[in-house]
């Protein structure tokens, strides 16, 4: 996994994130308040339109739809067997609008951005006193950070496994994992620290 | 800079690591070397108040690390010995950021101050990338502009150049020999600490030796013979 964000200066890159964000729930509402075929397939029409426009060639839109298309079409298939075309109908093109919209504002708003956003967005919260709003924006950004590198080391850990001829079980690849992860945890919590990021102002 | 310690002893689990130490450090290039496990992390985190002392104090610029830990870290910088679990933020750029954060500069600031520590470093190329991707060196010197750039007084490194290659090792040591911050460096490449002000031994949780780099790396020699 990547961050999705690509340079540009699209509409929609020059668009505030909360538009987007904001933008983009009140759509996701809409896309499930409505159940005709038809006006869900002009809004997946128009969510391709929207993506397009973002000029990332065939082959990187390919790349990076590809899981939630994918993920799309198994879910639409087994509503088209329990409940019959029209209800899977309805699933594709409400699923599709959705995710190239949501697709479009990922690669449009950097996680820098985004992580301000969520962050501003949350600060009803803390005025509450129930969280640090910074810490919020912090938390996502720290999993989009280390996602991609606790699979690497679960692939590491894989690859020790078959080195040494040992039989790859999920189970015995777990809990070296989270030992490793929990051991990372507290270093990268310690330089949180040492950074003064969350110092207190 | 003005580092003291004052009886300061550290323990993990009721165990001594760092037996009471009283030392002041002001030279401007301070060289720390010493056995696996023999205390110098352990050492260095009490200098950035990471670790906090079981018994006596110590103090940074006059601050104690103990009551005043925030503005101790914001004198003395730390580069870790896994640089990688250091970078926080997903692009280099936004991570080199967030240091300045609490600073509340404009954007345009923000940007130009990342701009010239990756210069600084000769690492403007890699601003848009991500850190997972990043190689040994480059992670390294990207752990460096992340810390100088908010401009600390002290820079602490722990084994900068473990793990390097051939030529990132000799890009990491002269990138260290550049800077013209205060610096406390923990290595076992005695190459490295060779031309510093002072170096500090440590063995088995104590000070063994404390003095000019030649005298201190002899003694260093004669042990691990
Ligand atoms: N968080 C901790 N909890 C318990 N024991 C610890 C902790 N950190 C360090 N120690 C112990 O303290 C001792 C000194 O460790 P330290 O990491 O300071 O050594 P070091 O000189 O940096 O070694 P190396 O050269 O291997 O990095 C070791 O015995 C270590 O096991
Ligand atoms: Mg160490």
């Amino acid at each position: 996994m990547k961050t999705l964000y690509v340079e540009g200066d699209t509409f929609l890159h020059r668009l505030s994130p909360r538009t987007k964000l904001v933008g983009l729930a009140a759509l996701s509402l809409f896309l499930f308040l409505i159940h005709s075929p038809t006006v869900l397939s002009v809004s997946a029409t128009l969510g391709g339109i929207v993506y397009a426009s973002l000029r990332l060639g065939w082959h990187q839109s390919w790349l990076r739809l590809r899981p939630i298309l994918l993920t799309i079409a198994i879910v639409a298939l087994f509503t088209l067997v329990l409940n019959g075309w029209h209800d899977a109908l309805i699933v594709i093109t409400r699923l599709t609008a959705l995710a190239l919209f949501a697709a479009a504002v990922t690669a449009t708003t950097s996680t820098g951005d985004f992580i301000d956003e969520i962050t501003r967005l949350a600060m009803p919260l803390e005025r509450l006193g129930l969280v640090r709003a910074a810490d919020i924006g912090l938390s996502i950004g720290l999993v989009i950070r280390f996602v991609p590198e606790i699979l690497g080391r679960y692939q590491a850990i894989r690859d020790a496994h078959r080195a040494r001829g040992l039989k790859v079980r999920p189970l015995t690849l777990t809990v070296p994992l989270i030992i490793l992860t929990l051991k990372n945890a507290d270093e990268i919590a310690a330089a949180i620290d040492a950074r003064g990021v969350r110092a207190q102002k | 800079m003005d580092i003291r310690f004052e009886q300061a002893e550290a323990r993990f689990e009721g165990r001594t690591v760092v037996h009471p130490l009283t030392l002041s450090l002001s030279e401007r290039r301070i060289g720390v070397i010493g056995l696996n496990g023999s205390g110098k992390t352990t050492f260095a985190r009490m200098i950035n108040g990471l670790v906090l002392p079981a018994a006596g104090k110590v103090t940074v610029n006059g601050f104690d690390t103990g009551k005043d830990g925030d503005k101790v870290r914001g004198q003395a910088g730390f580069i870790f010995q896994n640089p990688q679990n250091q970078i926080i933020l997903p692009i280099l750029k936004e991570d080199i950021a967030l240091g300045l954060k609490s600073r509340k500069l404009s954007k345009a600031e923000t940007e130009a101050a990342v701009e010239a520590v990756l210069a600084r470093f000769g690492i403007a190329h890699l601003g848009e990338r991500r850190a997972h991707e990043l190689s040994g060196g480059e992670l390294q010197l990207a752990a460096l502009a992340s810390v100088l750039v908010t401009r600390p007084d002290i820079l602490i490194m722990d084994e900068p150049t473990n793990q390097l290659d051939l030529r990132n090792h000799s890009l990491v040591e002269r990138t260290i020999h550049s800077l013209d911050e205060n610096i406390i460096v923990i290595s076992h490449d005695l190459s490295l600490i060779a031309d510093f002000d002072r170096v500090l031994f440590f063995h088995e949780g104590r000070l063994a030796h404390d003095g000019p780099p030649a005298e201190v790396i002899a003694r260093y020699r004669e042990l691990a013979a």
